[in-house]
């Protein structure tokens, strides 16, 4: 039966190929953006565990990711810590790595902490090797996993940020997400690289985001609006809004996906239905020869049916493997700034190819009932 | 054994009322070699059809082997027909992605005989058409009359009780109906199928046992044939 088919297919080669590209084109597409959101689904998850699992107390105006105008006063730090449930409120100061750093996703930061009560914010994520920073540490620095490889450093090794010297003293095991890429340091520190930047900018007793750490069995939720509540000028974060703003920032994503696979769905689908249609005309006859010798309305049904589905099937199948290609060339073209901006898993190669298949299938119904609903006499007229 | 009765097929078109068969009696022997005559419009097409139950008659009925077929659903006639029939028509309607031997299987796969058994009985259907040196070839390199062998073959390998070929000739030279007709007729003689042919040839007529000659949808006269020997001239030569 397949072999059958695949003769029948080859019939038309030219228009078999051209419908076969056009899934080919979609899938690419589709398998392209599916490891892009893949890799985003990623960070996302991983910055979710980061952030969910602590208070962020920003400068009112500003969000989770950036955009911050301004900063709060440090004096901010002790209003919070006496609300009740607070366990602990630990300044944070965070600039870009780089002179400027634009990149993919999450940005490359130094970020300071108050390290005389960061204990349990720099504790949440589990260390690779070496130490956490402690209190005390002055140009000592402890690196999320992708700085650290592409410093090629660890404990022991100096790093240079923003041109000083850092000793690194730890490195994070991965998180996939934002805090790989962040390079922590003493808020000291963080402030005095700030200053050599903005000479004219006075720089006094500043923070950029307080970091809360709830007393345990406090509902994080509920502190969150208590903070909220009684510390003005600040915008409170909780682990739900920050879930909130991450999983809008990936439902854009996820989206775009869903309408390049839409687009896909309509283009190929109608142009496997046409071709399907042409096909079952130009075999009218040979239909009606097969129900005339004893084929059943269920085996030509199935013939028509294979037919499309392994136009799908080709079309998935090359297109997700130049969409592989694709993904590992950009990855090598990118991977020395370190950023991997795709992620291959499971569903990003067998999705794509059941969805073709499955599109092609769909696609086929219409054209191979009316294959299998041909009259045998009426088919054997046609010419 | 066939038995029709009352038969008629009225087709209508528009307004129109087409009596293509008109009250019709039929009686087919087992083991009949016969010829099914007539004017273009008489309506021996569409009894074929009829009588090979690929069309449903308007009303009376017919019975193949004993078997009422009116009481039937499209899934049992569709039954009937793959293991009591052969076709072959004018055209040859062979497939052509599938070589000789796998058209002859077609049927057979149809009736789900398993792939070992569907190959010996392809081949020896194709040796009874002596063409198994072509069992390979796919339609486009066999000759017209090569083709049309090779539906025969398609139409025995059932072994059906009934053979029915709708101008099986008609698109052959003098040459290859002669050895058309030579090949039915021999088969018929050797397995005893039934076979009934559709044809506006009177030499095939000639060559048949039984004649029988249609007019507006009626049987106008129904006689033994001559049954003519059959001398194939060779010189007439196979055209490729």
């Amino acid at each position: 039966m397949f072999r059958y088919v695949l003769r029948n297919m080859w019939r038309r080669k030219a228009r078999t190929f051209l419908t076969v590209f056009g899934i080919v084109v979609g899938i690419f597409a589709l398998t392209v953006l599916g490891a892009l959101s893949a890799r985003l689904n990623q960070q996302v998850k991983g910055a979710e565990a980061w952030f969910t699992s602590k208070i962020s107390v920003v400068p009112s105006g500003s969000s989770l990711f950036g955009g911050s105008e301004g900063y709060l006063e440090l004096s901010k730090v002790d209003e919070i810590e006496a609300v009740p449930g607070v366990k602990s409120a630990v300044a944070g100061f965070g600039l870009t790595l780089g002179e400027e750093s634009i990149g993919f996703g999450a940005p490359e930061l130094i970020v300071g902490a108050e390290l005389e009560k960061a204990g349990d914010l720099l504790s949440l994520i589990e260390l690779n090797r070496g130490r956490l920073l402690q209190m005390g540490d002055e140009r000592k620095a402890v690196l999320g996993s992708t700085l650290a490889e592409k410093f090629e450093a660890g404990p022991g090794d100096t790093v240079e940020l923003r041109g000083k010297d850092f000793e690194v003293v730890g490195v994070y095991e991965p998180t996939l997400s934002a805090p790989d890429g962040f390079a922590f340091v003493s808020y000291e520190d963080a402030l005095n690289l700030f200053r050599e930047a903005n000479p004219y900018f006075e720089v006094r007793d500043i923070a950029a985001t307080i970091d809360v750490i709830p007393q345990p069995g406090v509902d994080m939720e509920e502190l969150a609006a208590r903070i909220a509540e009684s510390v003005p000028g600040v915008k409170v974060i909780s682990p739900a809004e920050a879930e909130k703003q991450i999983s809008q920032f990936s439902l854009i994503f996820n989206a775009i996906l869903l309408g390049i696979g839409f687009i896909a769905l309509v283009v190929g689908g109608l142009s496997i239905v046409n071709t399907m249609i042409m096909s079952v005309s130009e075999r009218t006859q040979e239909i009606g020869l097969k129900k005339a010798i004893g084929a059943e309305t269920g085996s030509v049904l199935g013939e028509y049916l294979l037919e499309s589905a392994m136009i799908g099937f080709f079309g998935g199948l090359v297109g997700m493997l130049l969409g592989l290609l694709a993904v590992a060339l950009l990855n090598r073209a990118t991977a020395s700034s370190n950023v991997a901006v795709f992620t291959v898993t499971a569903t990003v190669v067998v999705g794509p190819v059941v969805f073709a298949t499955l599109l092609g299938t769909a696609a086929g119904i219409f054209p191979a009932l009316r294959a299998a609903r041909l009259k045998p006499i009426e088919a054997l007229k046609e010419d | 054994m066939i038995v029709a009765s009352g038969l008629r097929k009225i087709y209508r078109v528009g307004s129109m009322e087409i009596k293509a068969v008109d009250g019709l009696d039929i009686f087919i022997e087992a083991g009949e070699f016969l010829s099914i005559v007539g004017p273009s419009g008489s309506g021996k097409t569409t009894l074929l059809h009829l009588l090979g139950l690929l069309d449903a008659p308007t009303s009376g009925s017919i019975s193949i082997d004993g078997m009422d077929t009116a009481a039937l659903s499209p899934k049992q006639l569709t039954r009937l027909r793959r293991e009591k029939i052969g076709f072959v028509f004018q055209e040859f309607n062979l497939l052509p992605v599938l070589n000789a031997r796998e058209n002859v299987e077609l049927p057979l796969r149809y009736l789900k005989v398993p792939a070992e058994e569907r190959r010996r009985r392809a081949l020896r259907a194709l040796e009874m058409v002596s063409l198994t040196d072509r069992a390979d070839n796919r339609p486009g390199q066999l000759s017209g009359g090569e083709q049309q062998r090779v539906a025969i073959a398609r139409a025995l390998v059932t072994e059906p009780v009934l053979v029915l070929a709708d101008e099986p000739t008609g698109e052959l030279d003098t040459y290859n109906t002669c050895k058309v007709i030579e090949l039915m007729r021999d088969l018929n003689r050797d397995t005893g199928q039934t076979f009934a042919i559709v044809t506006h040839d009177p030499m095939v007529a000639d060559y048949t046992r039984r004649i029988v000659s249609l007019r507006d949808g009626r049987i106008a006269s129904d006689s033994a044939g001559p049954e003519a020997a059959l001398e194939c001239d060779a010189g007439a030569g196979d055209i490729r």
